[in-house]
């Protein structure tokens, strides 16, 4: 198990390395398969380590493996170690799986690009950053891979480098990611401080013996770095600015794996959130708060890319109220079928984008079902699943999701219920506003224009290749139809691994490592899945109501409109909180402190050497009788002095 | 011994040694200076011998003796740099040589 | 035996080479051929040597006997890992030299050698008129490397940092002098402790002024402007981290009561200097300033680990020189070659150099990645281990030090956007070329070396051993946690 789990984590960081050094001796096709082979790969290694889990008793399922110590200093160690439990094995099913899916359709889309191989290099090197994060096994190598996934990030954000809001947006992701980074450092070294280690066993052994106020601390700092990473409340400003990014990387990134690293963080960690009631209390009303925001802007985005995107952070939203609440199991259990159903909006929607040459605006679009039928039915399928109506995946996971809330009681409880239920209802509305003006409606100019002709006239890259990829397929080439297809089919069945009430195979995996605080019955089950659904139709058929038939006004509200579009001007407040007063200090610094007192200070020095030199140099006046005086009278002062002395 | 005693020599010769050195801080002439400096010489001379005749040894006599003839000595030297600027057309005064300045 | 070689191989070949009438192009390799073999004896060193143990390859013999004077040489774990930075960083300087084909070549290459001789000597000497020998002989070579070969304004830098550096260390001698005499002996092995804060601060003013610390800094942006990229690398590299040494060597084992005392102070300094530098740097105009500010912080980062007084810091501290060390070296060749490919390394001219040349964008990028201490680098270890280790001391400076991270990820992606992405400037023209092999060769030993350590940093984090500290009083209450954690020796 611990071998094939190894060869997960090395053989996407193999491809990417082999891509690098290899460089133009590689054709682009082939870095293409080399790096979707190694993704694939990995994804073999954890098939091979998930059933060799499987026929294991439950404590055996756990195995921490130590090659090496990577770090130490006196009593301090760090290995290289890595964890292979339920809760990782599934994350590194879901990564490499996806992911392998993911890269595979890149080669179609990336297809006559510029600088491919740079692209599937770097979508390696995050698959295995990625999987790093999950198989780390201590809280130091949790961090790094934290880290480098930011950082495959940033290089994928800004892979059209010679754009400069690509250049920016990577910037801004870094950045917020930094920070995170830097509060889960600074709850690191708390823990270190009282603990000694950082060892999963070892601080969680130790987590109920710490004070109150370390255990808070420690927890705050793991909650910052989740909320930056995962994109949430108030460290959401970089996600949609990542839209800049190739789809496929959104896709992966951005939907499927790294912002839903922060979900994992709070399971991982559950012992120490456990001591902190107050701080998971805050994670699930950020969550809480993260989804309905989240929502209410995706009701006004243009982008197709976007709404995608505020719909992430929204389910997000979900899976930390889940989290937060101590439902592990559902909260993982969404992150699975949101990778599913969200990698299978992204890459339709990349389908789409392709088609129309590289346009992305949703009032560009309109009457594509006519043209783009197998399309048309992922987004379709997508739509439902993440909407979550019965039988596709969203349904099963969000429900469980949302009846943990009422499960929970309390004021608390039912604040996260009714935010959830009304999350449900804008996912409704946004989904379907989208769905009905991207494909139904008058077909616009552009869409007209590419429709016709088997879209051989496009701007990006090799044209011979992009056209010869689409004519044997009519929508899209095989490299990018057939993980559409796998993620349809996974986001219509792959909520039936645990249904509500009836089976949990799902529950009891994860509940191996982390037991759930919350439990709804099955009553509750029912009653929330019954209200969920009727709550997403209605926001549904408002969406077609509105957007489809024209039956219903689109409200016009402006105040409402212009704080929707200025996402709650976050950014704005950002950069006056933070960047402008930054860079402020950063220039009075230069011009008041450093030039001229640090630098200055030394010709100050020289000068008043000179000085001082000068007013010395005045005692020698050249004149003889002035010699004479000062001889004479010196030797009188000796004279004096010796006489009295002795 | 007979005469007056050794307060009343040493009495003058501090006078001496007073008048040249005043003679040589106050007065510009430097052929001035010179002559102050040799009173100043003949001043400490005189107290020499005084002890000397004091004390009944020979040493200071001999020591005055020395004294003698390093003045000598330095007024050729003297005069001969007077001479030499003299010479150069330069008037004769001690506070207009300061060219040696800081 | 192998001490002395380290030493001795390096000023052999300056002295060949000044002596000796070799025609002008052999300069250059014979200089070069002499830093691989010096690199070839550190690793003989380093492969023979017993981390676990103390001072090693030890060599003595008397040289002023009556006052206690003696040539004593030797490496402890960590000076061991200093020295090989040495020898590393210098090769790769004295290529750069090569490469650039620098006029004078005879003189030029003899005082890259002498320079590589003294630091090496620097951080192997054992006695403290050898050490404060060796401490000056490195700043003859330097000022004539960066008053010659510099930049335009090279003459008033040097003046500067000259001035500066003799300054700290006349008071240096004074303290050595004093100290010296007060134990009857100069060797660092056999002197005990003493608690005269006049001669700690003569010492701590010294080092301060070489790392350098705020707000002795003053002649840190010049001469790091002025210098030639090799020249400056080596300084930022290699020069600044004998104050470490000294740090290590000398104050922390010998001066137990005064750095009690001052331990404060300059953990203050040390943090102003890290969120100014951090905070400077990212509003510089060139590569090199924003470089000059970030080895600032860095070096008062690492300061900050020793002074932490703790394994943490100090194995951090160790680290954290050596990773800082390769990444700055490397970082200045490479802003060396943009200068000498478009004329400039002002970010105004520069941008759109990613586009056509990919190596050198990975090079940069990469370098970059290792400034910002992305995690999982090396430099990423030594900071979490200083910070670590400075956390219980005080948790401000941790949270500063975490506020830095940020900002050096702020200013280094500023530098690469500005250099590789950003269209702003007309310094860079389509056609210019890649780099080449031969400037390929000179940078990558050092990022091999950086990745090397991130895999491992154990490498020197678990095999850095310094000289006891003798303030059993401090080390029991830091090493100690208050919940019975003992996390240092």
């Amino acid at each position: 198990m611990i071998a094939a789990a190894w060869l997960c984590l090395l053989a996407p960081v193999a491809g990417a390395l082999a891509i690098t050094f290899a460089g133009k001796r590689l054709t682009r096709r082939a870095a293409g398969w080399l790096s979707t082979a190694s993704v694939f790969v990995a994804f073999g290694g954890a098939v091979v380590a998930f059933f060799a889990m499987v026929g294991r008793e439950t404590p055996q399922r756990t195995e921490l493996s130590t090659p090496f110590t990577w770090l130490s200093a006196g009593t301090f160690h760090v290995g290289m170690s890595i964890l292979v439990d339920p809760v990782s094995i599934v994350m590194m099913l879901v990564v490499s799986g996806v992911g392998g899916l993911i890269v595979l359709y890149s080669i179609g889309y990336m297809d006559g690009e510029d600088e491919e191989r740079r692209y599937f290099a770097y979508m390696a090197f995050f698959v295995f950053a990625m999987l790093l994060l999950v198989e780390g096994g201590n809280l130091l190598l949790l961090l790094v891979g934290w880290g480098l996934v930011g950082l495959a990030s940033y290089l994928l954000i800004g892979f059209y480098h010679h754009r400069p809001e690509a250049v920016a947006a990577a910037k801004k992701a870094f950045i917020m990611n930094a920070i995170g980074d830097a509060t889960m450092a600074l709850g690191f070294f708390l823990l270190i401080a009282k603990t000694g280690t950082l060892e999963y066993g070892a601080s969680f052994a130790a987590a109920p013996h710490l004070s109150s106020t370390t255990v808070n601390l420690v927890a705050l700092g793991l909650l910052g770095g989740a909320v930056a990473k995962s994109a949430q409340l108030p460290l959401q400003t970089w996600l949609p600015d990542a839209m800049e990014g190739p789809t496929p990387v959104s896709a992966l990134i951005h939907a499927a794996t790294m912002v839903t690293a922060g979900v994992y963080l709070i399971v991982r960690t559950h012992p120490i959130f456990e001591q902190a009631h107050h701080v998971e209390d805050l994670a699930a009303g950020l969550g809480a708060a993260t989804l309905v925001i989240a929502g209410l802007i995706a009701l006004v985005q243009t982008d197709i890319k976007r709404v995608i995107a505020y719909s992430t952070m929204s389910q997000i939203g979900y899976m930390f109220l889940g989290a937060g609440l101590g439902a592990y199991a559902n909260a993982m259990f969404h992150l699975v079928t949101h990778a599913f159903f969200k990698a299978l909006l992204f890459l339709a929607a990349g389908i789409i984008i392709h088609h129309l040459a590289g346009e992305q605006d949703i009032r560009q679009m309109g009457g594509l079902k006519k043209f783009m039928p197998q399309t048309w039915l992922a987004f379709l399928i997508g739509s439902l699943a993440l909407v979550g109506i019965p039988p596709f995946a969203g349904f099963w996971s969000k429900d469980a999701l949302i009846a943990s809330a009422l499960a929970r009681g309390g004021v608390f409880g039912w604040i996260l219920l009714v935010a959830s239920l009304f999350g449900a209802l804008l996912t409704g509305i946004y989904t379907f506003r989208l769905f009905f003006r991207v494909f139904y409606g008058e077909p616009s100019e552009l869409v007209l224009e590419h429709a016709g002709s088997a879209h051989g006239d496009h701007e990006h890259g090799a044209e011979s290749a992009m056209s010869h990829s689409v004519h044997s397929h009519g929508e899209a080439p095989f490299t990018m139809a057939l993980p559409v297809a796998i993620l349809a089919v996974l986001s219509t069945v792959g909520g039936l691994l645990q249904v509500a009430g009836a089976w949990h195979p799902f529950g009891r995996w994860i509940a191996q490592t982390g037991a759930p605080l919350v439990e709804p019955t099955t009553s509750q089950d029912w009653v929330i899945s019954a209200i969920t659904v009727g709550v997403g139709l209605v926001g549904s058929w408002i969406a077609w109501a509105m957007y489809r038939t024209g039956r219903l006004a689109v409200p016009s509200v402006p105040a409402l409109q212009r704080v929707f579009e200025h996402k709650f001007y976050f950014d704005e407040l950002y950069d006056g909180l933070v960047s402008r007063p930054a860079q402020l200090l950063a220039e009075r610094l230069r011009s008041d402190v450093e030039t001229p007192y640090v630098e200055g200070a030394l010709s100050e020095i020289g000068r008043a050497g000179g000085q001082a030199g000068g007013l010395v140099g005045r005692m020698q006046t050249g004149l003889l009788r002035v010699y004479a005086f000062a001889i004479a009278a010196s030797l009188v002062v000796l004279g004096i002095v010796f006489l009295a002395v002795r | 011994m007979m005469g007056p005693s050794v307060p009343f020599y040493l009495a003058i010769s501090g006078c001496l040694f007073g008048i040249g050195a005043l003679g040589v801080l106050l007065r510009r002439s430097p052929l001035i200076v010179l002559l102050s400096l040799e009173i100043m010489l003949n001043g400490s001379n005189l107290a020499l011998v005084t002890f000397s005749r004091h004390f009944g040894t020979v040493d200071g006599q001999v020591f005055a003796i020395s004294v003698m003839a390093v003045a000598a000595a330095e007024v050729c030297v003297g005069l001969g740099l007077i001479v030499a600027i003299a010479r150069k057309k330069l008037t004769l005064d001690v506070d207009l040589f300061s060219e040696l300045r800081g | 035996m192998l001490t002395t070689a380290l030493i001795v191989v390096p000023f052999a070949a300056a002295l060949f080479l000044w002596l000796v009438p070799l025609p002008r192009e052999y300069a250059g390799p014979f200089a070069i051929l002499a830093a691989v073999v010096e690199v070839g004896i550190w690793i003989r060193a380093a492969i023979r040597f017993d981390f676990s143990g103390g001072l090693q390859f030890s060599a003595r013999h008397n040289w002023f006997a009556d006052l206690g004077v003696s040539y004593h040489v030797g490496f402890y774990g960590f000076s061991l890992w200093l020295a090989g930075l040495t020898v590393v960083v210098c090769a790769c300087a004295i290529g750069y030299g090569v490469w650039a084909q620098r006029e004078h070549a005879r003189a030029y290459f003899g005082l890259m050698l002498f320079l590589t001789g003294s630091v090496v000597g620097v951080f192997a000497s054992q006695d403290l008129l050898l050490f404060y020998a060796f401490f000056e002989a490195m700043l003859i070579p330097l000022y004539v490397l960066v008053g010659v070969w510099g930049g335009p304004n090279r003459v008033r830098a040097t003046v500067v940092f000259v001035i500066y550096t003799m300054v700290g260390s006349l008071l240096m001698l004074a303290s050595i002098v004093a100290f010296g005499i007060s134990q009857h002996t100069f060797s660092l092995v056999d002197s005990g402790t003493s608690g005269n804060d006049w001669i700690f601060l003569g010492f701590a003013l010294a080092f301060a002024v070489k790392a350098p610390l705020f707000p002795f800094h003053g002649w840190l942006r010049q001469a790091y402007t002025e210098a030639s990229p090799e020249v400056a690398a080596v300084l930022s590299g290699v020069v600044s981290k004998a104050a470490v040494f000294g740090f290590i060597m000398i104050v922390l084992p010998h001066f137990p009561g005064p750095v009690h005392d001052f331990r404060t102070t300059i953990l203050v300094l040390a943090t102003i200097g890290l969120a100014y530098g951090s905070v400077l740097a990212f509003r510089q105009p060139d590569i090199r300033g924003v470089i000059a500010y970030s080895s600032l912080a860095q070096m008062s980062l690492i300061i900050m680990g020793i002074f932490a007084y703790s394994w943490l810091g100090m194995n951090g501290a160790v680290l954290q020189s050596i990773s800082h060390g390769l990444v700055s070296a490397a970082m200045f060749l490479l802003a060396g070659m943009v200068e000498r490919q478009w004329g400039t390394d002002s970010f105004a001219r520069l941008g759109g150099a990613a586009r056509g040349r990919p190596i050198l964008a990975t090079l940069l990028l990469v370098t970059g990645m290792f400034t910002l201490a992305v995690p999982g680098s090396t430099n990423f270890a030594g900071e979490f281990l200083i910070l670590a280790g400075i956390f219980p001391v005080g948790w401000g400076y941790a949270a500063v030090g975490a506020v830095a991270i940020v900002l050096a990820a702020m200013y280094t992606l500023r530098v690469i956007s500005a250099v590789l992405h950003d269209r702003g400037g007309d310094a860079v023209t389509p056609g210019s070329p890649d780099l080449r092999f031969g400037q390929i060769v000179l940078v990558v030993p050092l990022i091999a070396c950086l990745f090397a350590l991130s895999v491992w940093p154990n490498a020197v984090s678990g095999h850095s051993k310094s000289p006891p500290w003798s303030n059993k009083a401090l080390r029991t209450v830091l090493c100690e946690g208050p919940d019975g954690v003992v996390w240092c020796k």
